[in-house]
């Protein structure tokens, strides 16, 4: 069944209107809201999220939220490294170094963008990488998006310091967190980016998120997020890249949200040579349902695209990672592996690890490997015999198990933010399963 | 000063009675070596001790000063001070090997009085050196990659960092060359001690001669079948299994192997 969407062409107009955006994005907007109801939601094998709330709109409104009580991580954050971090709609704080700017970098928010550089947004917003017309959600989320970041990095520019976001959907109020991300690495650059996703008060709302990254030739993107939304928030985020020749980029990305949601990592390899590496850590708890879909398409002859996902369920959670390697006709060479698995910490826990893999050329080499078990008892006597607990033993097998594809990212302090956030959901998890 | 009992120890694993009637008194202070053929019972007798759920204790007791350890599961008889150095360590990826023997270590110590940093390398690195150790190793995951001369080494550096009661040691000559048999050796013998006893379970007499034993058991047949000194493994490795079964006129069926 078909819900209507209450939401009119004169509300989006108007909130065209509010943010003064150019008549093409407000073309966009609208064209895209017409669509809505004609198009389907896209499917993920397994994930059954069709009577989520995660169309329920409110007409698009102007919100501020209060950035007073910032995250602590904020703490950590110097005047010498590009930042931003984003309230709802509200940028709290942004910080572009000035020897950045004045090499041509662009970090700004999207509305700001839009103003300022609207023929580069022009060129690239759901224009590369995503469709607005490619299915509900994206048609959705073209027509209604509400906050966002852009980041530009110019030709053969390379920057050190990580670019961090943080992105805090504001649950103190009902308000609907529609964000995009639009990345551009233009030739030659290389740059880390980390993204943290937030949740602050409790409020039930949704959250749809689109990132855009447009890998252009011969640059290298080293995207990692930390994805933590809260519990009442229901959330679509699709995350893709667009790789040009000999263009790469390095996806790990911990998912670790206590909500129900759909993650949709997908990588193009269009151009020759090009290589997305995709690192996923997942935890779920309590009774939430995180559904993953990544997927590599080897379009460019000796494209190389691998993904790696580890995931623990807790309690009477489910995690399902479906892992789809695509070569198409005329990807001579290419190369598309996968590791899917997924371990079981409770009988009522619910895991699927689905790799597929669809090969259309001959000349390529492909693999993959499965698995959903439960954590090995061998191991367990080991530990507890040195006298360690069962629930730390149990602690420390599964940081092992998800330490193979931690061990693969590498930022260090990515690394340690996501063994902390694995370690206090651990034992969130435990506490109430005895 | 502590002592082990095990007192009419009957053990089944699957349905099949291994053990059948172990009797065995030891305290700290004391080596104790159990030698026996395959098949006899020798693992199955270490496990139950450790408290491997696999094993099923069908009748008898093991206590450790006086208290029925049966009913405790693996981590609080290690707690209370047992040890047991496996035949065969699990590998654990992600795990250091120092974050693991600290967090062995702050296990048996309450929660404000945890080892500090320092105290800890102090202790890690003097550990190390006995056993000729290199620093990468305790940084290395746990086990992960380790030959079985390396992993042999690491269980008896958790022996003397984490210092039990009571250690077992699960065959842990086999697969050993001379030297690393040696270095293993050398560190058992740095734990003798008042506060400190061992179950050496052992195929081949050659450890006994760089870890003296007070006492040797030979275990045939799911039984420890006769008691002595150190120098009964000598007449073993003389006689074998075959001389001592005939001479004590039991009927065990052994190996091809072994009865020769």
């Amino acid at each position: 069944m078909k819900k209507k969407l209450a939401i009119t062409p004169e509300q989006v107009a108007a909130f065209s209107i509010v943010h003064q955006e150019p008549d093409w994005f407000a073309a966009l907007r609208q064209t895209a809201l017409g669509q809505i109801e004609k198009l389907d939601l896209p499917i993920f094998e397994k994930i059954n999220y069709k009577h989520w709330p995660i169309m329920a709109a409110n007409a698009p409104t102007l919100t501020t939220s209060v950035t007073d009580t910032l995250p602590e991580m904020v703490a950590d954050l110097t005047a010498d490294q590009p930042y931003v971090i984003q309230v709802g709609q509200t940028i709290a704080k942004l910080n572009l170094p000035s020897e950045l700017a004045e090499q041509g970098v662009i970090f700004t928010d999207i509305f700001t963008a839009l103003q300022d550089y609207p023929e580069l947004v022009h060129e690239y917003y759901m224009q590369v990488t995503v469709k607005p017309d490619e299915d509900r959600l994206t048609a959705f989320h073209t027509a209604l998006m509400n906050s966002g970041m852009f980041l530009y990095v110019p030709k053969n520019v390379v920057i050190k310091q990580p670019i961090t976001a943080y992105y805090v959907q504001d649950s103190t109020q009902a308000t609907d967190f529609i964000h995009h991300v639009l990345i551009v690495a233009e030739q030659n650059s290389e740059f880390s980016y980390l993204e943290n996703l937030q949740t602050m008060g409790d409020h039930k709302n949704l959250a749809n998120m689109v990132v855009e990254v447009i890998a252009k030739d011969n640059s290298h993107v080293h995207f990692s997020a930390v994805d933590a939304f809260g519990k009442s928030v229901t959330t679509y985020l699709n995350r893709r890249g667009h790789l040009m020749r000999d263009a790469r980029i390095d996806w790990a990305l911990g998912f670790m949200n206590d909500g129900n949601i759909i993650g949709d990592f997908d990588s193009d390899l269009v151009g020759d040579g090009s290589h997305a590496e995709t690192k996923v850590v997942a935890i779920s708890t309590g009774k939430q349902i995180q559904g993953i879909d990544t997927r590599v398409t080897n379009i460019g002859p000796r494209s190389i695209g691998h993904i790696l996902q580890h995931g623990v369920i807790l309690e009477d959670a489910t995690l399902t990672f479906n892992g789809i390697g695509h070569i198409i006709k005329g990807a001579k060479g290419a190369d598309a592996q996968q590791e899917n698995r997924v371990l079981m910490l409770s009988r009522t826990a619910r895991g699927d690890a689905n790799p597929l893999l669809l090969i259309d050329e001959n000349d390529v080499q492909a693999g993959h490997a499965a698995s959903v078990g439960r954590v090995n008892e061998q191991q367990m006597y080991y530990l507890m015999s040195r006298g360690l607990s069962k629930e730390v033993a149990q602690r420390l097998v599964i940081r092992g198990f998800l330490g193979a594809v931690l061990t693969e990212i590498p930022d260090k302090n990515v690394r340690q933010q996501l063994t902390d956030t694995i370690e206090r959901k651990l034992i969130d998890g435990q506490k109430s399963e005895h | 000063m502590s002592k082990l009992e095990i007192i009419d120890l009957h053990v089944g694993i699957d349905g099949k009675e291994i053990l059948k009637g172990v009797n065995l008194e030891m305290n700290t202070g004391e080596i104790h070596a159990i030698m026996g053929p395959n098949g006899t019972g020798k693992s199955t007798l270490s496990e139950t001790i450790m408290g491997n759920p696999k094993y099923e204790v069908l009748q008898g007791e093991i206590k450790l000063d006086g208290q029925n350890i049966l009913e405790m599961p693996v981590d609080e008889r290690a707690r209370a001070g047992l040890f047991l150095a496996m035949q065969y360590p699990s590998e654990i990826q992600g795990v250091t090997n120092a974050e693991f023997m600290r967090a062995a270590i702050n296990a048996r110590r309450a929660e404000d009085d945890q080892i500090s940093i320092m105290a800890f390398l102090k202790k890690l690195d003097q550990r190390m050196a006995v056993l000729d150790m290199t620093e990468e190793m305790s940084e290395r995951y746990l086990n992960e990659g380790f030959s079985g001369g390396e992993k042999k080494r690491n269980e008896i550096l958790q022996l003397m960092m984490i210092e039990p009661k009571f250690a077992i040691l699960d065959e842990i000559d086999s697969g050993l060359d001379i030297d690393a048999l040696q270095v293993v050796s050398k560190g058992v013998n740095e734990m003798r001690g008042d506060n400190f006893g061992s179950l050496i379970i052992t195929h081949y007499q050659r450890l006994l001669n760089y870890i003296v034993p007070d006492f040797v058991h030979i275990m045939m047949g799911g039984k420890i079948v006769t008691t002595g000194d150190a120098s009964l493994a000598k007449r073993l490795e003389d006689e074998g299994y075959a001389g001592i079964r005939d001479e004590l006129g039991l009927d065990i069926k052994l190996t091809d192997d072994e009865s020769k």
